[in-house]
């Protein structure tokens, strides 16, 4: 499904070099989390793959179904179905979720040619997702994030991955600010994705969030380059041993 | 020093010299500059089609249950519909008195100059042109919905005014409309004198949608007494010159005004809004919130001044003026005053201009929404804030719709 070949990345603002030679292959029901401390790249390989401003691509390709996808819009991306659940999900005052929502599913299937829902009809699917997140018919009506806490904008932004149904997920930090009770819900949100025909990939520092979307694949993340990859074992042994190990490979 | 100057063709044709850069409210809006033309105040010959067409074509057409017309600075008695008017055609409507003047000039007293003694030129320019209008007074709680909409039809440059006066008696409510709507070059001078009694309630709603060519000037006048409540908003998006100028003088306690406007500019448009809120006596509230869309070379200036007097204590003003840019050249200019005489006040001002944010951008995009689809969504609800500040809900969503296609036209 994904095929990243040797890709190097750096910011268009200073002449850094963040990614260096990063290889990764994930096929359709595999889940790979992505561990590695800060400053590795993490979230520079979860924005250049899902399209945003700001980086350039000096070297390497990603593939997507076998398709260029570093070549396409951010929106082409989304509606080939690439999505990123942000570490840090953007506030949108002046436009409610729901309406958001619509906007976007709608967007989306006009792109692959698919007729866009009615009014009742998104409104059953919205509600049935919704529910089981435990997101209220409030927040539905709420601006995107606007004074959500920071669960709510995590179990916000599984939502939009439910009814946007895409075959990649890209969950960038997502255990970041959030308790165990809300962490449980998200990780259920997710899980009740998984699906043969459906990739994720999970970027995380902590092992923790691992214990509750287990992973078929972890890998190592360090200094912009995948340093070591295993089962999900490998994630225990992160958490016993530190980053250190790996640091010191690379320096 | 001052140096005389010769009167251009536009201040011989109004018998007045026209505001000009040199004077402070005036400097982003050089009027004598800019009407480079007599625009001489002459009836027009009226074609029946064109006013069918334009009324039509009005983005609120049909949603007020009450009209009064003017077309091109006359009363159009065959387009309008007030009950007081056509008594045999709509059965009279409980609480609304309406009477139309020719010649509304003698009675404005209240008109004739601030505190400064300084007759305000846009009244001043207003009176010269011999405004006809509409004394609206409403002396209960009124829910239909009444609009005096004026239209200029397509004729040679001329100028044209209408002077109206809205009552809302004590105790009394309303909603009234007025819609500036028209093709053709112009200059339109329109004063709006409101006077809210004891605990009265008006909703305000202006349209200005002017032709491209067109030079809209227009003063409110508003009078707020004890527990009043005034709730205002404009939708500027026509004209090539758009000056709006509001005076709002609380004069009895515990009233409250909310003033709010919305620009959406392109092209070479000029808007300049200046507003005074006048707070003579303790405890009463103002909002004054401005969200304003420029794009190519427009331009959009929001002057707002708000004055304490010395014993209008526990006034609470708070006045936001914010520009949404889109491109290089569009610009914005605001200019908060804050004239504070009591010591026992809660106000303040706030004003921000930028383009849109690309990390909401991207958001929506990585969503699968389209860049254009994306941008028309932000824009909306930038100035969608302004909106909210309407409550009839067939007006706004009109007004939604109005500004939804502005931004697919763009």
């Amino acid at each position: 499904m994904l095929k990243i070949e040797n890709l190097h990345v750096k910011l268009e603002d200073e002449n850094r070099e963040i990614l260096k030679g990063l290889s990764l292959s994930v096929k359709p029901g595999e889940v790979h989390a992505i561990m590695g401390p800060n400053g590795s790249g993490k979230s520079t390989l979860s924005y250049v793959l899902a399209g945003r401003d700001g980086y350039e691509v000096t070297e390497g390709e990603a593939m997507f179904n076998g398709e260029d996808l570093l070549a396409m819009d951010p929106n082409t991306r989304a509606a080939k179905g690439v999505f990123l659940a942000f570490q840090y999900p953007i506030e949108i005052p002046g436009v409610a979720t729901m309406q958001f929502l619509k906007v976007a599913l709608n967007a989306q299937r006009k792109a692959r040619g698919e007729k866009e829902l009615s009014i009742p009809e998104f409104m059953r699917f919205v509600k049935d997702r919704a529910a089981k997140l435990n997101i209220s018919q409030d927040m539905l009506k709420r601006p995107v994030n606007v004074g959500f806490s920071g669960g709510e904008k995590k179990r916000a932004e599984v939502l939009q991955m439910a009814v946007l149904e895409p075959s990649l997920c890209i969950l960038d930090e997502t255990d970041s600010g959030l308790d165990i009770d809300a962490l449980k819900v998200v990780a259920d949100g997710v899980n009740a994705l998984r699906s043969p025909v459906r990739a994720m990939i999970v970027i995380t520092h902590y092992q923790r969030l691992l214990d509750y979307i287990v992973p078929d694949f972890v890998h190592v993340l360090s200094a912009g380059k995948i340093v070591k990859s295993g089962g999900k074992e490998l994630a225990h042994e992160l958490e016993k041993n530190g980053y250190a190990d790996y640091a010191e490979k690379v320096a | 020093m001052s140096i005389a100057l010769q009167p251009t063709a536009a201040e011989q044709a109004f018998g007045m010299s026209l505001p000009h850069r040199r004077m402070e409210e005036w400097r982003w809006t050089d009027l004598r500059a800019r009407l480079d033309k007599p625009y001489p105040s002459i009836d027009t010959a009226v074609d029946e089609k064109s006013v069918a067409r334009i009324m039509a074509a009005s983005p609120l057409a049909g949603i007020a249950k009450y009209r009064a017309v003017f077309v091109n600075g006359k009363f159009d008695a065959t387009n309008s519909t007030i009950p007081a008017l056509l008594p045999s055609v709509i059965p009279a409507q409980a609480g609304i008195h309406l009477s139309i003047k020719e010649n509304r000039v003698q009675s404005d007293s209240r008109l004739r100059g601030n505190d400064d003694g300084v007759d305000d030129p846009l009244v001043v320019l207003n009176t010269s042109l011999k405004p006809e209008g509409v004394t609206l007074h409403f002396s209960s709680n009124i829910t239909v919905l009444v609009e005096i909409m004026h239209i200029a039809t397509n004729a040679a440059p001329r100028a044209v005014a209408l002077r109206n006066h809205i009552e809302v008696a004590a105790g009394a409510s309303a909603t009234i409309i007025e819609t500036f709507i028209g093709e053709g070059d112009y200059v339109l001078s329109s004063v709006t004198e409101l006077e809210l009694g004891e605990g009265a309630r008006l909703d305000r709603i202006k349209l200005e949608w002017e032709s491209a060519k067109a030079n809209h000037l227009s003063q409110v006048v508003a009078t707020l007494a004890k527990d009043a409540r005034l709730n205002e908003f404009t939708l500027t998006s026509g004209a090539a010159l758009n000056r709006q100028n509001g005076t709002y003088t609380f004069v009895g306690q515990n009233a409250d005004a909310k003033i709010s406007g919305a620009y959406l500019l392109n092209g070479k448009q000029h808007a300049d809004t200046c507003l005074v809120v006048d707070h003579k006596v303790p405890h009463c509230t103002s909002r004054e919130l401005f969200k304003c869309v420029m794009d190519d070379h427009a331009r959009g200036i929001f002057q707002g001044k708000v004055i304490v007097r010395k014993h209008a204590q526990k006034t609470d003003g708070k006045q936001s003026s914010h520009a949404l840019l889109l491109s290089e050249t569009a610009e914005f200019d605001a200019k908060p005053e804050l004239e504070i005489y009591a010591d026992d006040v809660v106000c303040g001002h706030g004003a921000t201009s930028g383009d849109i944010n690309p990390d909401h951008l991207f958001y929506l995009r990585s969503r699968g929404i389209p860049e254009a689809e994306a941008k028309s969504l932000l824009i909306a609800a930038f100035v969608g804030e302004a909106f909210d500040n309407v409550e009839n809900d067939d007006v706004r969503a009109a007004l939604v719709n109005f500004a939804e296609d502005w931004l697919r036209q763009k």
